[in-house]
């Protein structure tokens, strides 16, 4: 009899001890911001466009997104901008169904932050094609994918998961001349990507100028 | 003004070179004056001489270094030479960090000059002129970018080889050389990296009787470091270590790993060159500074056996440890033979349930996934029908419907669960069991992560035969039982108890799933759930034998049905849940302000000169939940740990991280908890036991004071 209430009790013991380990209050939760990794999913955000309206990127989930850090006055920007590539990519991806988002992190007084009015006929000037240019003004989403340069960019699977991550081609220069022949990794991952295959250049180094924090 | 200083400092040219005919020429493009240079006034057939590009840069403005480091581009030259001259590459001057938080950029500020070597071709004529073209574009900054480019001559003068003219800035051109890369001569330099940092290895040569202070490195190519990350440089005896962390997302790195290092100390002695141009051959390697390292395969099978054993006692396998014993009781009137069959096949299911894990882990490693032990748990749908599973069992436990209901009267009382029954207690134990990582066991694990499939299954085997051993004596030796009380009315009791304790096991893994996929796919589990009690309720009320056969195959059909449907629902509510990122907020410890874990983080914090603590842990893993609340809970440990203003980061793997599984591996392991303390100043981290208390984390705490401190 004595040894049954003694493993009867052990046994309460130990699930009380169990139960008081894991039911313990937990504490407010201290997480800062994970940065994005290519293979792991890409972090969601919501800002505002030129336009005035919201975009998510959760709301895009099912389709392909690209995300392209602008500053319309970087020379490695006006490169692609100039001489008509970023347009011509940014129309033939939306023919394609992709998603174009481009964020400007550029902080208020600082090279490339335009809003109202400016930058809706910057816009215009420089023959903006994508979906939606976003405004960062905190560089708060900048700083979550880590986005350095203008341009960097990013691609991200109808899943939701980053499969590419850096520079736009392999000339890391300002010259219009340079854009013929370059290998473009966006297109590259993209193909790739919707083959069904895996992408082989997931991550590169960005190349431009630095973004403007 | 320019002008007027550009005809003075041409007219002074003239008057220095003696009147030998020189022509150079100064070019001002926006922010920056251009202009060519010659070491000396008169070349003579053959002959190679040094050109200087010199750029003098506005102040608070920058131009920048071959590898310009985050942003940025270098400069380029492109000549235009007479027949039969050729040019070598860009000799580069050691550049500087260039700040623009958070960035970092390598590059030069105020003036600088760019020397190349130009081969001259012998059948030049002397009295002569020839005229080399540069077209030189460079991008300079400040907080804005602009391309500039400039189109510069220099014409010079032919001599005939006999008399060599003087330089005309003799000064420049040595001031320039003294700023490139010398040869790494007598310096023996070897290199190490594993997944987050390259260690070099500098060996002073043996008439260096300097010391360097600081060493910094500019790596040839992007992508290969982390560029806004100082190294770190700790010295023993004439040997210093350099640690540089690794660009975390590109993560390039070549075989031969080419650059420069640079320290203010200088390479030959004070005053001497500052930088030095290294070319070093990378060896992977594993940074572990474990006393309980495994280097053998029959220690990792003697850990894993061990690690098995203790297995048993973690907190995750009790209540399924519980049942056991308590059937062992049951079966304590059987055969001898019996018994030790049942304690075969319990074996057997445990052993069996590890292969199949360590299948799973290996096939899914090969396919390239980065996983651990564990790994399952990271899994939702694993979570939602292991919590069907438990709670189907906790309702049988507590009388609801009998799981043998169909094996008929007296047999079912004496062998209530019969072979099968063992088996399954087996399988139980060890999915239980993964959550858990016993002490030793950590060690083995990560030992496997390094051997061939056949190696790693043999290690999973041993932790079966570890976990198992313990029953198999029990049922082996049924003498021992006479320690253990009599069956009776106590054992439906416990039985009872058992169930509900498996309850709070269900709580735990609703916990878990809540921090994986959100409060919504807890809300569909716990439908999930209900619809299992109703089928359960069903069988156990209409599956009875009394019951006549219509009655109990209708309640066995209702029964398969609601499992069926109630799967699909907890697993529908899965699918419909965005996984979100991880906020896991799984850490007791009020007082230590915890940081996510992030390798840069890591890696900042690892220049900032702070102790370091680093918890691997996952909300799935109950020993690290044990571990922190009984280690951290503690005020004197809190205490410690702002005294010594300790950084302490959370790496949390509940939900799967490539980056933290790549950590984990750095440090030989794949299974959580893994605590890491990193001192400052020293490249190898110190590893605490799997166990933690108060205790053993004060105990290290306080060996501060005997650290070597190098910084």
């Amino acid at each position: 009899m004595f040894r049954k209430v003694i493993f009867t009790a052990l046994a309460m013991i130990l699930g009380v001890a169990i139960f008081s380990a894991v039911a313990k209050d937990k504490e407010a939760p201290v997480s800062s911001q994970t940065t994005a990794m290519v293979g792991q999913a890409a972090p969601d955000f919501a800002l505002t466009a030129a336009d005035g309206k919201s975009y998510s990127l959760s709301s895009f989930k099912g389709k392909y997104v690209i995300l392209e850090w602008v500053n319309f006055d970087c020379p490695f920007v006006k490169k692609h901008y100039g001489s008509g590539n970023m347009p011509k990519m940014q129309k033939m991806m939306a023919d394609n169904g992709v998603v174009w988002l481009s964020i400007c992190s550029s902080a208020p007084g600082k090279q490339g932050h335009f809003a109202g009015k400016e930058l809706m006929e910057r816009m215009k000037a420089e023959g903006y094609a994508a979906m939606a240019y976003l405004i960062d003004a905190d560089g708060k989403v900048g700083r979550m994918y880590d986005a350095k340069t203008t341009p960097h960019m990013f691609v991200i699977d109808p899943k939701g998961m980053l499969i590419y991550a850096g520079a736009i081609d392999d000339r890391p220069t300002t010259k219009f001349e340079d854009i013929k022949g370059a290998a473009n990794y966006i297109q590259a991952a993209l193909e790739s990507s919707q083959a069904g295959k895996e992408v082989t250049t997931r991550n590169t180094v960005p190349y431009g100028c630095s973004v403007k924090y | 003004m320019d002008k007027l200083r550009l005809i003075i400092s041409t007219i002074l040219c003239l008057l220095i070179s003696g009147g030998v005919f020189l022509h150079a020429e100064s070019d001002r493009v926006g922010h920056v004056r251009a202009e060519l240079t010659a070491e000396s006034p008169a070349i003579y057939p053959g002959q190679s001489f040094l050109i200087s590009l010199k750029l003098k840069v506005d102040d608070g403005w920058h131009i920048y270094w071959r590898n310009p480091g985050d942003a940025g581009a270098p400069p380029s030259i492109d000549w235009k030479l007479p027949p039969g001259f050729s040019t070598g590459e860009i000799m580069w001057p050691y550049p500087e960090r260039i700040l623009l938080p958070p960035l970092t950029n390598f590059g030069y500020e105020g003036e600088v000059s760019l020397l190349s070597e130009i081969t001259a071709p012998l059948d030049l004529k002397p009295g002569d002129k020839i005229t080399l073209n540069a077209i030189a574009d460079w991008l300079v900054c400040k907080e804005v970018c602009i391309p500039e480019r400039a189109d510069l001559n220099l014409t010079l003068n032919i001599a005939d080889g006999k008399t060599i003219p003087n330089s005309p800035h003799p000064e420049d051109f040595t001031n320039a050389k003294a700023l490139l890369p010398i040869p790494a001569g007598d310096w023996n330099i070897s290199g190490e990296y594993n997944d987050t940092v390259i260690i070099f290895t500098l060996t002073a040569p043996d008439w260096f009787d300097g010391r360097l202070s600081t060493v910094d490195f500019f790596p040839y190519n992007r992508g290969v470091v982390a560029n806004s990350l100082i190294p770190t440089l700790t010295r023993e005896g004439q040997s210093y270590q350099l640690s540089i962390s690794r660009d975390m997302r590109v993560h390039y790195l070549p075989d031969k790993l080419n650059g420069i290092l640079t320290t203010p100390s200088g390479w030959r002695g004070p005053d001497s060159e500052k930088a030095m141009e290294i070319s070093v051959e990378m060896k992977p390697v594993n940074f572990v500074a474990d006393t309980e390292g495994v280097s053998n395969l029959g220690i990792a099978l003697l850990f894993a056996f061990l690690g098995g054993l203790i297995l048993n006692l973690m907190p995750c396998v009790l209540p399924v440890l519980s049942l056991k014993i308590f059937s062992i009781i049951n079966q304590a009137n059987q055969s001898r033979r019996t018994s030790v069959v049942h304690g075969f096949i319990f074996s057997l299911g445990v052993i069996v349930s590890f292969w199949i894990l360590a299948g799973g882990l290996l096939i899914l490693q090969a396919g390239g996934q980065s996983l651990g032990w564990g790994f399952q748990l990271q899994s939702p749908a694993f979570l939602v029908i292991l919590s069907s599973f438990l709670f189907l069992f906790a309702l049988s436990l507590l009388g609801v419907f009998e799981i043998g209901q169909t094996i008929p009267g007296r047999l079912a009382q004496t062998t209530r669960e019969g072979y099968p029954g063992s088996f399954l207690n087996g399988v139980m134990a060890t999915i239980l069991a993964t959550p858990c990582t016993a002490p030793f066991m950590g060690s083995a694990l990560g030992y496997s992560l390094s051997q061939p499939p056949v190696i790693s299954l043999l290690i999973f085997t041993f932790l079966g035969i570890g976990m198992a051993m313990p029953f198999v004596i029990l049922s082996a030796f049924p003498g021992l039982l006479r320690f253990l009380p009599k069956p009776g009315q106590w054992m439906e009791t416990l039985k009872h108890i058992m169930g509900f304790l498996l309850m709070g096991t269900i709580l735990w893994l609703a916990w878990v799933l809540s921090l994986q996929a959100g409060a919504d796919a807890v809300i569909m589990l716990l439908a999930a759930l209900l619809l299992l009690s109703f089928g359960a309720w069903l069988r156990g009320r209409w599956g009875n034998l009394a019951l006549g056969r219509i009655k109990r195959l209708t309640s066995a059909a209702a029964f398969a049905f609601l499992i069926t449907l109630g799967l699909t629902v907890g697993l529908y509510g899965i699918d419909r849940t965005e996984r979100r990122p991880d906020t896991s907020d799984s850490i007791i410890g009020q007082g230590i302000k915890w940081e996510s874990y992030s390798p840069d983080r890591l890696s900042e914090l690892r220049q900032s000169g702070r102790i370091i603590f680093v918890d691997f842990t996952a909300a799935w893993c109950l020993s690290c939940q044990v571990n922190e609340r009984v280690a951290f809970g503690s005020d004197e440990v809190q205490n410690k740990f702002a005294e010594l203003n300790v950084a302490a980061i959370k790496a949390d793997w509940t939900s799967r991280d490539e980056n933290i599984t790549r950590a984990l591996a750095a440090h030989g392991r794949n299974s959580v908890p893994l605590y890491i303390l990193y001192y400052p100043g020293v490249a190898t981290p110190v590893i605490l036991p799997e166990i933690l208390t108060p205790g053993i984390v004060l105990k290290e705490l306080n060996s501060i004071a005997n650290k070597p401190s190098t910084m």
